[in-house]
């Protein structure tokens, strides 16, 4: 067990190393795709806890995140805390409303819980975040605006330092990845399974729905709004459009894809989010045999859509899932011998 | 001393009163049965207890506490574990992790040092692993520990059930209907294995279920209910003479069956096959279950599958019915080759499949149920001889075919299949979970098919019945046929009731005690032979133990001896 552990944390650390110098050398453009990477796999994080460990359903992710983003930058420009101090109420406050989202849950499951977290996202996105009553909290249509933000005392200024907020991001991001692979196998993530699995027979088995439920719900909602808490840091300012209902749906869909009870399917997802429509946009038009094109953001959407079906034919435990499994199956049907052992990377 | 007292249970589900008025005692270290036709409210109780349903009077009271409107949660902080009837293990965890999961959830361990994975929690997490290590020995599981539990066969996930609610350290185990699903043999393991938990766990049990071999032989006193209301409460010994409960769960013997069998099996000879198997393979993922299966159903003829669990007759019929692909054979329905077509289009054919289960929608009316028929007949269909056949559908047409006992369901199930006009229906575990009054009117439907020209190809755990009914019966063993024949013949046959029947951990115990002296009797194949055996066969060797002056196990052993030499 301990020397799973080693190999965990050496991954994470490997893995860090790496993707820490992808984005050196590519231009500005790159390098916020990069960042922009890293608060979209923390969506993605979140529904691998909350779906892939403890089979609830939410389409409000985005608005974790929305409500981490906008908390964090109050307490920047509104009261010019530390960057840091500032992520800190923005996960609380994502946690808070994880938590509230999360008590309809314990009555709730399936497509009426999935209604219900449509209709809190519609509300927030366009009601909250949109609205002149909540201006307090989101700093009117212009938003937050950050530049001046300090981190340790430095200057973390977005335009001039993208990189070393990529680089926190990261860091953050290997941890709490790790933190969820640990957390998969260890006694409390096997009642969250135990939820999925059969609600029933973990309540007669000594497993306190209620509290596990709005603690998935909770976290969750803690860790989509720790990413949420770095845009304000990455583009500059908020504003409700990343944020959106449709980027809830786009969790849903792309955590579904590359595999929803994977933890390294959510990196593989937040590339596939941040990168591929911005590469669509920017390398998408121009003459091909003498017709001009024009690839738009439409069409990344329905990529996805397009992908998700042949993904459900052809890969019913999404991306990730499926290749693993295939890659361990050649890996035993080559010598190894043993009992099947299923473990989530 | 008294260790759980439910006193005056109500319980009522609309205008239906499931449970009235019911008072239950459970003294400390017992095993107390609970019996009863489907629908008496045995499961309702089971579940008042349990804390799965909220009771609309009475109380529940375990040692000092009241437990009436206590979650399920804190019901198994203080000692009582359940199995579940329709299996509830978290089937994508390993059989381990399903232990460790009540072991740790009563414990003192918090999420985030989990998943800090603090020493706090390494130490709980050895310790956690090395008692579900331990109790998976002591219930012989020690191999299944790292297979996922949705992978196992359903009487070793049965076991792991018991396993898992061990693990809880319970003081009190609910257990209900342990043996559902069980072949005799693996019911005599059962019984055995609970006192040997009794004895090992030091817990009492309340259990609930429909085996009577299996409710005499474990427990110590007996509660009856019908009707929602306790009929009686006894010793094993007394409430099996008792003709309260003999009229009402146990009904009478069978009448057997008159002699016309053959004659209508050698008539329909002639005519050639509706359904043709030829050396049908299939499987689950890397699992083959079935190989080189080949059968044949003759219009309007009744065939039977028999076997051990896990022998592949519910394979057999999914692969032909479409639900799963075959991996290699053929199947011909009607003259049509149908290996892999859609089941949807097998279905127009005229072959209705009722899977275990019986696959209807809990959430919609019994008479909504049969008007569906119209859509895949593609015409309205009158569902009034469906009424006819079940007069009981009738006052219930109304109700949620959830809401039906499992008596009803199949009843609403086998009128579904009838009302599509079907020429052979098959049927996968028609009696499972059902009292034996309700098996054999059942039984008494399939003969009605049959005088209307519906083949039916039956899987079925109750042999006796089967071959009752059947006009032919195919034996399954391991994946494929051993044996074929009349069922007039089978029932006769003594290799199909040493070989398939007791399986071959009782021909073995059999064996090694006829090599001993020839006169031992190992009460577990005694047991055995007094629960499933033919009647037809056991009165023979009771008639000739009688002659010969031996007990009738003696006379076993010595047929097994020979079958062993031949």
């Amino acid at each position: 067990m301990t020397s799973r552990l080693m190999f965990r944390v050496l991954a994470a650390l490997v893995a860090f190393t790496v993707l820490a110098r992808i984005p050196v050398g590519f231009d500005v453009g790159f390098k916020f795709d990069s960042a922009l990477a890293v608060i979209w796999a923390f969506g993605l994080l979140s529904l691998v806890l909350l779906t892939g460990y403890v089979g609830q359903i939410s389409l409000c992710q985005a608005t974790f995140a929305g409500v981490g983003a906008y908390a964090t930058g109050l307490m920047v420009a509104g009261f010019h805390t530390d960057y840091l101090v500032a992520v800190g109420v923005g996960v609380a406050a994502a946690f808070t409303l994880g938590v509230i989202v999360g008590i309809p849950a314990l009555r709730l499951r399936g497509i009426t819980l999935a209604i219900v977290t449509l209709g809190i996202a519609l509300v927030f996105d366009r009601y909250v975040f949109q609205d002149h009553a909540f201006e307090w909290f989101t700093g009117g249509t212009a938003g937050w605006r950050v530049d001046r933000a300090t981190m340790f005392g430095l200057q973390m200024d977005s335009s001039k330092h993208l990189m070393s907020a990529y680089i926190v991001l990261l860091a953050l991001f290997c941890v709490v990845a790790l933190l969820m692979v640990n957390l998969h196998d260890s006694g409390a993530g096997r009642r969250l399974r135990a939820i999925r699995d059969s609600e029933l027979s973990a309540a007669t088995m000594g497993v306190n729905l209620t509290r596990y439920k709005l603690l998935a719900f909770g976290m969750s909602a803690a860790i989509a709004g720790l990413g949420g808490s770095f845009y304000p840091l990455v583009a500059g300012s908020v504003s409700p459009q990343p944020f959106w209902l449709f980027t809830s749906l786009q969790f849903a869909a792309i955590a579904v894809l590359m595999g929803v009870r994977y933890v390294p399917a959510a990196a593989l997802g937040g590339v596939f989010m941040a990168v591929v429509p911005d590469v669509l946009t920017r390398f998408g038009h121009g003459t091909f045999m003498g017709h001009a094109y024009e690839i738009s953001y439409d069409w990344f959407q329905i990529a996805v859509g397009v992908l998700l079906i042949v993904q459900l034919i052809a890969l019913p435990d999404g991306v990730w899932g499926d290749l693993r499994a295939r890659v361990r199956h050649a890996r035993s049907a080559a010598g190894a011998i043993g009992g099947r052992k299923v473990k989530v990377a | 001393m008294t260790m759980l007292r439910v006193r005056d249970m109500t319980v009522r589900f609309g205008g239906i009163v499931a449970l009235d008025g019911v008072s239950l005692d459970l003294n400390r270290g017992e095993i107390l049965g609970m019996i009863g036709p489907n629908g008496a409210g045995k499961t309702t109780l089971f579940n008042c207890i349990s804390g799965v349903i909220r009771p609309d009077h009475g109380s529940v009271l375990f040692e000092t506490n009241d437990l009436t409107y206590a979650p399920p949660h804190r019901r198994a902080q203080l000692g009582i574990a359940r199995t579940f009837q329709n299996l509830q293990l978290w089937g994508s965890m390993t059989v381990q992790e399903n232990l460790m999961v009540p072991m740790d959830a009563l414990g003192r361990r918090n999420t985030f040092s989990d998943a800090l994975y603090l020493p706090f929690s390494a130490y709980a997490e050895r310790a956690s692993s090395e008692r579900a290590r331990a109790i998976l020995h002591v219930l012989d599981l020690g191999r299944y520990a790292r297979t996922l539990a949705g992978d196992l066969p359903a009487g070793i996930q049965r076991r792991v059930e018991i396993a898992r609610a061990l693990a809880m350290r319970p003081k009190l185990l609910l257990l209900d209907e342990p043996a559902a699903g069980l072949d005799a043999q693996e019911t005599a393991h059962l019984a055995e294995l609970l006192h040997a938990v009794r004895e090992r766990f030091h817990v009492s049990m309340l259990l609930v279920d429909h085996d009577m071999s299996l409710v005499m032989r474990v427990c110590d006193f007996v509660y009856v209910l019908d009707f929602g209301k306790l009929l009686a409460r006894g010793r094993p010994a007394a409430i099996r003479n008792d003709p309260k409960v003999v009229a009402a769960y146990l009904g009478e013997e069978s009448k057997k069956l008159t002699g016309d069998v053959m004659t209508v099996a050698a008539a329909r000879k002639e005519e050639p096959p509706l359904l043709e198997v030829d050396r049908l393979a299939a499987g689950y993922g890397g699992l083959e279950v079935i190989r080189d299966v080949t059968l044949s159903v003759r219009p309007g003829e009744v065939v039977a599958c028999i076997g051990a669990n896990g022998a592949g007759k519910t394979t057999t019929l999914r692969a032909i019915s479409g639900m799963i692909h075959p991996r290699a054979g053929h199947v011909v329905f009607a003259g049509r080759d149908v290996t892999g077509s859609p089941a949807e289009r097998i279905t127009k054919l005229g072959l209705v499949h009722i899977p275990e289960g019986r696959g209807l929608f809990p959430t919609i009316s019994v008479e909504d149920t049969l008007r569906l028929v119209s859509n895949s007949a593609g015409h309205e269909v009158d569902i009034a001889p469906a009424f006819q056949l079940f007069p009981r559908l009738r006052e219930r047409r109304r109700q949620l075919v959830g809401t039906l006992s499992g008596g009803e369901q199949q009843m609403v199930a086998l009128a579904r299949a009838i009302l599509s006009e079907p020429r052979l229906v098959m049927i996968d575990e028609m009696s499972q979970g059902l009292a034996p009054t309700v098996v054999r009117q059942l039984f008494e439907i399939v003969r009605v098919f049959r005088e209307q020209g519906i083949a039916v190809l039956l899987v079925e755990q109750f042999v006796e019945s089967a071959l009752d009914v059947a006009d032919r019966a195919y034996v399954f063993e391991h994946g494929t046929i051993a044996l074929s024949g009349p069922a007039v013949e089978l029932r006769s046959d003594r290799t199909l009731v040493t070989g398939s029947y007791l399986g071959t951990a009782a021909d073995a115990s059999a064996i090694a005690a006829a090599n001993g002296n020839g006169h031992h009797i190992d009460p577990a194949l005694m047991e055995v032979m007094s629960v499933r055996v033919p009647a037809k066969v056991k009165r023979a060797l009771e008639q000739r133990a009688e002659n010969e002056g031996r007990p009738a196990g003696a006379v076993v052993v010595e047929l097994l001896g020979k079958v062993d030499d031949q």
